[in-house]
């Protein structure tokens, strides 16, 4: 568990521990997330990741960085991996795997893109496809710590099935502790959809809000194409650069 | 400024500093670098490492985001327990 | 060694590859990976111009109409990434290096090549002569995407692949020899893969 109050730039951990994978949940046909027993865990702040490596058996080592999903307040740690179909870890970690599997981990790593409940609202979210796992992370943080702090989440995907969460997000969307979460969905459409439908864009960040005057938090994760327009719209709205976190994930090799 | 965001926006592979939170953490001995700020020499600017733009060719590089100065290169020797470092800008590095 | 996850393999080698067309240490792709030391620049054409200069007699330029009235070639070779991965049998076109140095004297025997975006790399003047090197703007037919170094880049498929400067704008040709940017930053000075030449002191 975090120590509550203690600093930000706290040490990075870095050995590499053995993990346990103790639960696999299919979030969607193309995520799942991993729950796993860490020995000596040393707590982590939400929207921080861990560096996962893995070794074959004739030696070759490949590593990845995953955004951990979970709170710190949660009793496991957990990541939620999307697969890259000619990846050669995601078909690893979202395939392969099952309970009682190990591997190794480092960190948690990162103090830029974090959040905690003492440093308060409002929040802005903004979650392009699976950058919504570190942002979950700060959600189910603030839940946690009953935060109350006022927070848009704003959630893009391809289809309504490939949205991370939508049961847990529905759920504490209807808590009405200021949490309110918006879909726009970019490539199809379940009958009879209201909500978005395209990519996210200035008028749809001045919609959803808080307004820059308000100078919110905001937290921006998703494949870097998606950031970069975001983040430029976000500027273009007048949010002040120092209060815009990104997070860039690309096509690293999966 | 606009320019180099509008060049970054065409990278699809450009990532930013939080994705190397724990190759930093070994270079600068375990502090915590992407909450760090690194003043650029070439624009003036300072920005979070954690904002700063990276490359992957050869080696890594790390750009500035506000005028794309290199900010650190990496080149890790395969299998040996060496890396090689440039470190360019003024890096502010929390002590204590 | 650090203990092995079960189940987890590297991707498959390609199996019907000739063993000999591949150096030490490198696998064989099928994709074209895109690896970038910076922003990709995207120059306008009608601005766009290749130099010969440096320590030469008759430095020569070529505007972007000016280099593709050249004598153009097509050809097929190997290339080979340091970051170990080989793609075979890529077909490029593009002017002979031995085209541009075409009635420009020099003693040098450095070259300093130079691209858009500030990227720079070193290579012996006897590696981009008697046929070993281009500069190409067309890749399998179609103009070279801007992502691969387009309008056009250096290809000098004998030497690893960094030193095929993408976007690249020129040669500076040198009496010393002077590292550039991935040399000065610890990989090998010439970068020979075939004799796994990837860093410093390999």
């Amino acid at each position: 568990m975090a120590t509550p109050g203690a600093p930000l730039v706290a040490p990075v951990p870095l050995v590499w521990r053995l993990v346990t994978v103790v639960e696999v949940v299919d979030e969607t046909p193309h995520a799942r997330t991993l729950a796993l027993d860490v020995p000596d865990w040393p707590g982590h702040v939400a929207g921080q990741h861990l560096d996962v490596r893995l070794t074959a058996e004739d030696g070759y080592v490949a590593e990845r960085s995953y955004s951990i999903a979970s709170a710190p307040e949660d009793a496991r740690v957990a990541l939620t991996v999307e697969r890259i179909d000619d990846g050669e870890v995601s078909p690893y970690l979202a395939g392969e795997l099952v309970v009682g599997d190990q591997f190794e981990v480092r960190g948690p790593v990162g103090g830029h893109f974090t959040w905690r409940a003492q440093d308060g609202g409002p929040l802005l979210l903004v979650a392009g496809g699976s950058g919504l796992v570190p942002l979950m992370a700060m959600v189910r943080h603030r839940a946690a710590r009953a935060s109350g702090a006022a927070t848009e989440l704003l959630v893009s995907s391809r289809e309504r099935e490939a949205v991370l969460y939508r049961d847990e997000l529905e759920r504490l969307a209807s808590a009405e502790d200021g949490l309110n979460v918006v879909y726009t969905l970019t490539r199809s459409r379940p009958a009879g959809w209201s909500g978005y439908a395209r990519r996210v864009d200035a008028p749809m960040l001045a919609e959803v809000g808080p307004a820059a005057s308000a100078s919110p938090r905001v937290f921006v994760c998703g494949p870097t194409p998606f950031v970069e327009a975001v983040a430029d719209a976000l500027v273009s709205l007048g949010h002040a650069a120092e209060n815009v976190h990104t997070e860039r994930f690309g096509p690293t090799g999966g | 400024m606009e320019e180099e965001r509008g060049a970054a926006a065409r990278d699809a592979t450009v990532l930013d500093g939080n994705a190397i939170a724990a190759l930093l953490g070994e270079i600068f001995g375990g502090s915590e670098m992407t909450s760090a700020t690194r003043g650029c020499g070439s624009c003036g600017q300072s920005h979070p490492i954690g904002e700063h733009r990276l490359y992957r060719g050869a080696g890594l590089v790390l750009r500035c985001p506000g005028c794309g100065d290199v900010a650190l290169v990496v080149v890790e020797r395969g299998g040996e327990a060496v890396r090689e470092v440039q470190l360019l800008g003024r890096w502010q590095v929390a002590v204590g | 060694m650090p203990p092995f996850s079960r189940g987890f393999h590297r991707r498959p080698p390609r199996e019907d590859v000739d063993p000999s067309r591949v150096p030490p240490g490198q696998y064989v792709v099928n994709d074209f990976p895109v690896l970038s030391a910076g922003p990709t620049p995207r120059p306008k054409l009608d601005e766009w111009s290749f130099s010969v200069q440096g320590a030469v007699d008759g430095a020569a330029s070529w505007t972007w109409e000016e280099l593709n009235a050249l004598p153009q070639e097509t050809f097929t070779v190997d290339i080979h990434c340091v970051t170990k991965w080989t793609k075979l049998g890529t077909t490029w076109t593009g002017v002979s290096v031995d085209t541009l140095m075409d009635g420009v004297a020099t003693e040098a025997e450095y070259v300093s090549v130079w691209a858009d975006g500030g990227y720079t790399t070193n290579v012996p003047l006897e590696d981009l002569r008697d046929g070993k090197a281009w500069v190409v703007h067309t890749f399998d037919g179609e103009p070279l995407e801007p992502a691969h170094g387009g309008p056009a880049r250096l290809l000098v498929p004998h030497l690893y692949f960094w030193k095929s400067a993408k976007w690249v704008r020129g040669l500076t040709l040198t009496v010393e020899d002077e590292p550039g940017f991935w040399e000065n930053a610890g990989y090998n000075n010439y970068g020979d893969p075939w004799r796994e030449q990837r860093y410093w002191g390999d």
